[in-house]
């Protein structure tokens, strides 16, 4: 039997978890998951961390606790430092395993890898065998499973510009089969981190729950990397968070494109880098004018009437603008 | 052109001495009050952090004072400083001012490359004209940060409660008008010396405080409702781990600084991750092993870089047995409460220190 690494629902589970299982499982290993958020595992989170700390990486630490009780072999905690060249992502991502660390105590082995490709990807190739060869003692073994975890990512990907959402496109692949409908008429960008919106008990669903409402939804996840592109380059400086780049990037392109009904922008309480991005977003909207926008931040007393609420007022605004309906 | 930029500590200083040394007309800020603050808030996004409002107020309160040009520090992350000057400058173009704003990305190493940078915008100005006047505010800066070094360990030490402060004031607003270095060095040593003959209070058990956290909040006072005056006036010794000019001498001779923080912080934090999260885990485990009798973190609420370490040091107090306490600020932060606060910290640390004696 393979040793078994626990992967924390939360944080960049959404964005990469299909990858990161692949690489595992490749090398023998066994993976599972933490269970999906739930009361407990928030509170766990919040009585562990100071109070600042924002709700998705309160989260994360609920996550962790949850993978520890479950009694794994190791927890995979990446130090997610850069994605792509030359951009970051928020500072917790850089700290993140020593912020567990010392945090929660009595914990199995933390696979603390560092996936860092600000200078392009040489340093990547030396973190990869280091992490490997807790498994196998065999360079191309791991570097074959380093290849495969990459091609199933970019599958993943290919999966959520179909009109997917991350959790969608995580099940897609792991049974084959989803459903989804995907037939609304109302079109909506929901701009935010991907933690933000996909955790159904943080978020409450939003997704299906605008489907319900009628709309179609797209998340930058969603779009193509050209559009994000063009958006961003409208910039006056270069955006050095990858996320907030990628959410900057889209809300720009729908204003310029106009192929959208309105915009929704979601965040975490404290959040400091949407803090700056979605002030920017906000004011280009209102300049122009034609799109509506609104934005929610969401914390761990976020109530499900509150949501509920202004997404049908903001759907009925959308609905009323396209004479659907009188007030 | 008239000039203008945020406050930060001495900043103003080296930044006024520069630019009037070169020639070009400086509309200082006025000096950070609550209505600063408040116009700030104002225009601000909610969760932007204080220096972010605080500079914004600067901007604007400037800007009614008659300057057009804007000169702010700008970054390339991780931390969202980087990128304060586009979206204050967005603001500030829906409020209808009419200005230029200049945003420079810091040194990433020589000085000479940044001096050559600024004065790119500056046609007519030499570099080597702006780097003979740099050179001489810098020594100020040095000057002034060093005489509020002193400042901070000998006002603990006063005979009559307020009257070091004042002789400081005094003395710093002498530096910033000196002409030359020799008026210069006459005016810091004569500062040090009226302050050394007012502090002759010695006590029994003496308590050191060093303060570590976010720059911004470290350099400004007003950001921290000068906290080290109120420590200084409970009887402690401070000690501020960051100084403008320390920055400035490390980044022009590419001191490893970096490098001794990793050393200092490894086994709790093991990278920068942007801001001041790295120093201030570092300089909790020097200060702790230089024997302080507490630390003091301080950093503007909804900090990212200086929550992580918020984090970590509870750690660290644990295992080298010394007291830390956190504070973050914002606009509602309250006065009284911090009070409370201070003097329940001293308490805590005197209480420990007896204990250790006995
Ligand atoms: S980007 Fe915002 S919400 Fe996400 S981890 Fe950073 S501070 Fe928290």
């Amino acid at each position: 039997m393979g040793k078994i690494v626990g992967i924390p629902k939360a944080l960049l589970y959404y964005n990469f978890y299909p990858m990161w299982k692949t690489f595992f499982e490749e090398l023998g290993a066994e993976v599972i998951t933490s269970s999906n958020t739930c009361k407990k595992i928030v509170d766990d989170g919040v009585k562990s961390c100071v109070d600042e700390t924002c709700l998705p990486v309160k989260t994360f630490v609920g996550h962790v606790i949850d993978l520890k009780e479950k009694g794994v072999d190791y927890i995979f905690i990446p130090r997610v430092v850069s994605i792509e060249k030359r951009r970051y992502l928020c500072s917790k991502f850089l700290g993140l395993p020593d912020l567990v660390k010392n945090l929660v105590t009595d914990l199995p082995e933390i696979i603390d890898m560092k996936i860092d490709y600000y200078r392009g990807d040489d340093t990547m190739k030396k973190e990869i065998l280091k992490v490997g060869k807790i498994f196998v003692n065999n360079s191309k073994k791991i570097y074959d499973a380093y290849l495969k975890s990459i091609e199933m990512q970019k599958k993943f990907e290919s999966i959520m510009r179909k009109g997917l959402s991350n959790t969608e496109a995580i099940k897609a692949i792991e049974e084959n089969s989803v459903d989804v409908k995907l037939n609304g008429n109302l079109k909506i960008a929901l701009l935010a981190h991907s933690y933000d919106i996909m955790d159904d008990y943080i978020c409450m669903g939003i997704i299906d729950r605008l489907r319900n409402m009628g709309a179609n939804v797209f998340t930058t996840c969603m779009l193509d990397r050209d559009k994000i592109e063009l958006g961003a380059s409208k910039l006056q400086k270069d955006l050095f968070w990858t996320y907030g780049r990628d959410i900057l990037g889209a809300g720009k392109y729908f204003i310029e494109n106009r192929d959208i009904d309105g915009v929704i922008s979601v965040s975490a309480f404290g959040c400091g880098p949407d803090s700056l991005t979605d002030d920017l977003l906000e004011r280009d909207y209102k300049r122009d004018g034609k799109i509506p926008y609104m934005s929610l931040t969401i914390d761990e007393h976020t109530g499900e009437a509150g949501i509920t609420t202004r997404l049908e007022a903001f759907i009925d605004l959308l609905r009323w603008r396209k004479g659907e309906i009188t007030i | 052109m008239k000039i203008t930029y945020p406050h930060m500590g001495s900043l103003n200083m080296i930044l006024k001495t520069m630019f009037e040394g070169i020639n070009i007309e400086v509309v200082e800020p006025p000096p950070v009050t609550s209505k600063t603050l408040s116009i700030g808030v104002k225009y601000s996004p909610e969760f932007a952090c204080l220096p972010y409002k605080i500079n914004l107020g600067n901007f604007i309160e400037a800007l009614e004072k008659g300057a057009d040009t804007i000169i702010m520090l700008g970054g390339v992350g991780p931390c969202r400083f980087g990128y304060y000057g586009q979206v204050q400058k967005e603001t500030l173009i829906d409020l209808g001012y009419d200005f230029k704003m200049i945003i420079l990305d810091p040194p990433h190493g020589r000085l000479i490359d940044f001096l050559k940078d600024l004065s790119g915008y500056f046609p007519g100005v030499y570099w080597k004209d702006a780097l003979k006047t740099f050179i001489f505010a810098v020594q100020k800066m040095i000057a002034a940060d060093n005489l509020e070094k002193h400042l901070l360990i000998l006002r603990a030490h006063e005979d009559k409660i307020g009257v070091t402060t004042k002789i400081y004031e005094k003395y710093v607003e002498g530096l910033k008008y000196a002409k030359n270095k020799k008026e210069l060095d006459y005016i810091y040593r004569e500062g040090v010396e009226k302050i050394k003959q007012n502090a002759n209070v010695k006590r029994d058990i003496q308590l050191k405080v060093a303060l570590v956290g976010e720059i911004y909040l470290m350099l400004e006072p007003f950001s921290n409702m000068d906290i080290c005056k109120s420590l200084n006036e409970l009887g402690i010794e401070v000690t501020k781990t960051d100084y403008l000019s320390d920055y400035l001498i490390n980044s022009a001779f590419k001191l490893p600084q970096k490098l001794e923080f990793k050393r200092y912080a490894h086994g709790y934090l093991e990278r920068d991750i942007g801001g001041h999260g790295l120093n201030t885990v570092a300089n909790t485990v020097k200060y702790a092993e230089k024997n302080y009798d507490g630390i003091i973190q301080i950093f503007p609420f909804t900090c990212t870089p200086e929550i992580v370490a918020e984090s970590i040091i509870a750690k660290i107090s644990g295992d080298k047995n010394i007291p830390v306490m956190s504070l973050s600020y914002d606009e509602k932060t309250g006065e009284a409460g911090y009070q409370t606060r201070l003097e329940a910290f001293k308490d805590l640390l005197e209480r420990q220190k007896i204990n250790a004696l006995k």
